[in-house]
């Protein structure tokens, strides 16, 4: 059903490794990713520390998997609730009574007025450090998307000779929703999907960069690049392992989206 | 048209109430005692006593039941009184009105860069294609991936630090504006010049244009004539959905550069907790948003006389 | 002096030959017609003359405009001035964000090298010509699809050219608004000569003058237009010929009908508060073919959405005879690429239905057999087959149902001429062994008159 291009293909390939390299890190090294060890700070990458030890002489190798590894949750999490939410709504929208659709855009129209990362902010001062506020904040504003898209094609196909000549036929909603909805909703969603992971993760990153996402000493990524960022002419190699890691998953998930010419 | 703006002016209050409400939740889940806090601000540490922290408390009702102390925060939001910051002590809407101006000369300049940079390249590569189109859309893809704050650090990391072009953070000469307005600009262009190119490619091979070389227009006058505001119409409508983007991009560039703009005013408040500080400078980002995409939408209202945007 | 002289001219595509090597030459005051198919290779050839063919493309061979020796570069200089093409779709060719007047005095201006002022004078006298002097401040958007022909035409005349290529003039028009677009043609091309492009017989017999049949990029014959129609030497000519709804050979219907199926009462119908059509009073039997033809926008397809239930009447009683149950009354769509999911196979499609009505499976092979549709064609989805092959599907799975009514609308209008009477006739003679009342609706009165018992005209 989804045919994807060479650039998609790349772009899924790298998440998988990616993904492969957060889950499977943890397993070839031994330790953990918060164990300080003062005599070891700032080692380039050699046989015992694949990736070097950072200030406070922890293993990058580990550090950078858990990052990965909250990062890559943080996408995913986002992604499903917001999908499974977002399609469900807009699907309503379009096909039940005239005053669900009016509720659900003044809802949208609410949410919209304020910049998502404005409205991340606050909810990540409510209840400092949390993941899962986190979490709530980004579904609550990726789900729009999804909302919009599903809505606007379910309200074209509506109308459309296709879903009218099923409905003469005899079939009943849940076959619309399945044999001509959902089809046409899913290669946009695809898209939608892998730009919203790529956000959400760049969401988390710029909090963390700010200094009000998750809090040390767990590794994330936009922390770990303030907290690297006055060695980087002692130890460069340090800087550039999240700034790298942050680009190619954002990368990846940005490729898998692409459409044609964009 | 009237609709539209009905909807802004509705987002208004939906932006007035969703920030005050957030900021109320805030303020009723902190720890320690509220009144004392506020009362500090308010006299300054010295003065502080309980009976200071008393008055304030009846007068701010947080000895009242939630649904009171609920409507009270909100006349004081309506009538702009939006209290003192908790750690400097000074009105809130004093220190706002400074931030906004430095703020919008961040996104103004960056504004303005980016569509210097993205125009040209945008249309060149649309009309040439080739080895032109493929280079940029290679740089453009790694931008997009690299968040604004990294593109601000590699700026910093060159011309700051390496080279001593420019200075690293601070404000007050427009060298200052250098770094932060174009990384803005640059992570703006970064898209727009790839939306320009695709609407340009769109109106260049699209029959009405093809057709007004075929009735005898030079290649010169079709593009003046038939191109420019077909191209311009869509590239403004995205305008509005990339001033997420721009409002996004100043917060961030602000806390990395220490730009005195409302942005950094956020990020700081919510460090370090300045609750009102924290409500004034939402406040200010959502309007300041409403009232841009007011903008856009009375732009591309007279751009397209076939009636608003379609975004 | 020869206007246009093209020797030997071929297109290619890398090393695929798509319009084989062809000569002509048009005299002033010289009308040429070329006939054909769509996809035929008559519109690239239009385009090399133009020289506006994609950069992928390449052409070989001469081609001299005015007496000299021309690459279609240099060709460009001619545009407007000397010579001009007429687009396909006018509707896609206008500026969307211009007013009609504007872009035609912008011709003139421009162009035709005339003063703003001057400009705007002959602008104004052109629209009333064409009776659009009320419509000048009209975007596209605004115009009728009849309008905006008549717009693009007078755009394309505006600088002055003698030459004018029309390409497929009359695509997507109604009868009526045909026959004006063929006049002001004709008038236009007194000066000059004209080259049109088409696949519709009945353009090519009212303009005229030369004429050249092309299929598959070659040239099967060519000659005076009258005498190729009236006598073809090819057979590819004669079936195109044939096609033509107004050559269908006259049948003896059985007219005998059943009971009445439905009848309708004062009815009106329309969308909103705004009525389409008014007073419509009939009654349908079984058995019965009974044609709908008016004009575009005046209700037709409201109409058999009214009839099925799926569109509110505006006004008066429709009343059902039959108490059969709702999925036996049935409908046929105009584009059936838009009426067929594509997201999976016809075949699977064709199973959800069966197994939906407990279908008889063993009726399925001989039904496809009369439709002529092969088993393997339901392994492909909707996209995977041709239009004529989707539509007579979509007949396959409303017969199945038994129906006892079947709106077709515009079942045939977007297959070619040769398809399109074979589907025509397969679908009344269908419906008629199984006692079906069909309505047909078309644009064509020719077609109605052909196939139909008898007509409503809205």
């Amino acid at each position: 059903m989804l045919a994807l291009s060479t650039t998609q293909k790349s772009g899924l390939a790298l998440l998988v490794l990616l993904i492969a390299y957060a889950l499977c890190a943890p397993l070839l090294q031994a330790g953990d990713a918060t164990t300080q060890n003062l005599s070891q700070i700032l080692t380039s990458p050699n046989a015992d520390y694949w990736l070097g030890t950072d200030h406070f002489g922890r293993n990058m190798w580990l550090r950078l998997a858990e990052a990965m590894q909250l990062s890559l949750m943080m996408a995913a999490l986002c992604v499903i609730t917001s999908a499974i939410i977002g399609v469900t709504a807009g699907v309503l929208a379009a096909t039940r009574a005239p005053w669900f659709d009016r509720v659900m855009d003044g809802i949208v129209t609410m949410i919209l007025a304020l910049p998502g990362l404005v409205l991340v902010l606050i909810f990540a001062a409510i209840v400092p450090g949390s993941f899962w506020m986190l979490y709530v904040a980004i579904s609550l504003i990726q789900w729009i998307e999804y909302f919009r898209i599903s809505r606007a094609i379910t309200q074209r196909l509506t109308q459309s000779p296709a879903v009218q000549s099923s409905k003469l036929m005899g079939f009943g909603e849940w076959y619309i929703f399945r044999r001509h909805y959902f089809p046409a909703i899913m290669p946009p969603l695809f898209t939608i999907a892998a730009f919203g992971a790529a956000n959400a993760i760049l969401m988390m990153a710029s909090l963390g960069f700010v200094y009000v996402g998750i809090q040390p000493p767990l590794a994330e990524l936009g922390l770990m690049i303030v907290e690297h960022f006055p060695y980087y002419s002692d130890a460069p190699w340090l800087l550039a392992q999240p700034l790298a890691a942050l680009a190619l998953v954002v990368l990846a998930c940005q490729l898998m989206g692409r459409g044609k010419s964009l | 048209m009237r609709q539209l703006l009905l909807k802004r002016l509705l987002q208004l209050i939906a932006v007035s109430w969703g920030v005050g409400t957030l900021t109320f939740i805030l303020m009723r889940s902190l720890p320690g005692d509220m009144a004392y806090r506020i009362a500090a601000s308010r006299y300054g540490m010295d003065a502080v006593d309980s009976r200071a922290a008393d008055i304030v408390r009846e007068e701010l009702g947080l000895d009242q039941g939630a649904l009171s102390a609920y409507w009270q925060w909100f006349t004081d939001l309506l009538s702009w009184n939006l209290g003192n910051s908790l750690v400097s002590g000074a009105p809130v809407s004093e220190s706002l009105w400074h931030m906004l101006g430095h703020s919008l000369l961040l996104a103004g300049a960056g504004m303005a860069i980016a569509l210097i940079i993205a125009i040209p390249l945008g249309l060149a590569s649309a009309y040439w294609g080739g080895w032109l189109d493929r280079i940029l859309l290679t740089v453009s893809t790694v931008m997009r991936a690299v968040p604004v704050f990294v593109i601000g650090l590699l700026a910093v990391i060159v011309f700051a630090l390496e080279w001593n072009l420019f200075p690293v953070a601070g404000f007050g000469t427009p060298a200052h504006l250098v770094l932060p307005a174009l990384t803005l600009a640059l992570s703006l262009a970064a898209i727009s010049n790839r939306v320009i190119h695709t609407e340009a490619k769109r109106v260049f091979g699209s029959s009405f244009y093809e057709f007004a070389r075929m009735k005898g227009l030079s290649p010169w006058q079709a593009f003046k004539h038939h191109g420019i505001r077909n191209i311009a119409v869509p590239v403004v409508a995205f305008l509005g959905i990339q001033l997420i983007t721009v409002v996004e991009g100043v917060v961030m560039i602000e806390s990395l550069f220490s730009w005195p703009g409302i942005g950094h005013g956020l990020a700081h408040a919510i460090f370090a907790r300045d609750i009102p500080l924290i409500q004034g400078a939402a406040l200010m980002m959502g309007v300041m948003f409403v009232v841009l995409n007011t903008l856009v939408d009375i732009a591309c209202h007279y751009l397209d006389p076939r009636g608003g945007r379609i975004a | 002096m020869s206007l246009i002289h093209i020797e030997n001219l071929s297109v290619h595509a890398g090393s695929v030959e798509l319009l084989a090597p062809i000569s002509l030459t048009v005299q002033k005051g010289e009308r040429l017609t070329i006939l054909g198919q769509t996809g035929s290779g008559k519109s690239l050839l239009a385009q090399a003359i133009m020289g506006n063919l994609p950069a992928s493309l390449r052409t070989e061979g001469d081609v001299r405009l005015f007496d000299q020796r021309v690459n279609s570069e240099e060709r460009q200089a001619f545009w407007g001035k000397q010579i001009s093409m007429l687009p396909q779709e006018p509707w896609n060719s206008l500026d969307p964000l211009m007013g009609a007047k504007q872009q035609l005095a912008q011709t003139y201006h421009l162009v035709a090298g005339e003063s703003s002022a001057q400009a705007q004078q002959s602008a104004d006298y052109t629209l009333a010509l064409q009776g659009l002097q009320e419509s000048g401040h009209k975007r596209v958007d605004q115009l009728s699809g009849g309008m905006a022909q008549r717009v693009a035409i007078a755009c394309a005349m505006a600088g002055g050219a003698p030459v004018l290529l029309a390409d497929e003039p009359t695509k997507g028009l109604d009868v009526s608004r045909r026959d004006q677009v063929v006049d002001q043609l004709m008038t236009q091309s007194e000066q000059g000569a004209l080259i049109t492009i088409t696949h519709d017989v009945a353009v090519a017999r009212q303009i005229g003058g030369r004429m050249m049949v092309i299929k598959s990029g070659e040239l099967l014959e060519e000659g005076n237009a009258e005498d190729i129609l009236n006598a073809p030497q090819h057979p590819f000519t004669k079936a195109l010929i044939d096609a033509d709804p107004v050559n269908w050979a006259d049948e003896i219907r059985d007219m005998r009908h059943g009971e009445p199926l439905i009848s309708v009462q004062d009815l009106t119908i329309g969308h909103g508060k705004q009525a389409l059509s008014k007073h419509l009073d009939f009654t349908l039997h079984q058995g019965e073919v009974v044609g709908v033809v008016g004009d575009s926008g005046c209700g037709k397809s409201t109409l058999g959405d009214t009839l099925l239930g799926v569109h509110k009447a505006l006004g008066g009683k429709i009343e059902r005879h039959s108490n059969a149950p709702l999925h036996q009354w049935q409908k046929l769509y105009q584009d059936p690429t838009a009426a067929v999911s594509s997201a999976v196979s016809l075949r699977t499609l064709l199973n959800d239905m069966v197994s939906l009505h407990n279908i008889d499976r063993s009726r399925i092979a001989p039904l496809m057999q009369q439709l002529g549709l092969s088993d393997d064609l339901l392994n492909r989805n909707s996209e995977g087959v041709s239009g004529g092959e989707l539509q007579r599907f979509c007949m396959l799975r409303a017969l199945l149902l038994d129906p006892v009514f079947l709106f077709a609308d515009e079942p045939t209008s977007r297959l070619d001429p040769i398809t399109q009477r074979e589907v025509s006739q397969l679908l009344v003679d269908v419906a008629k062994q199984n006692g079906c009342a069909v309505m047909l609706v078309s644009h064509d009165p020719a077609m109605i008159h052909k196939r139909c018992d008898r007509v409503i005209t809205l």
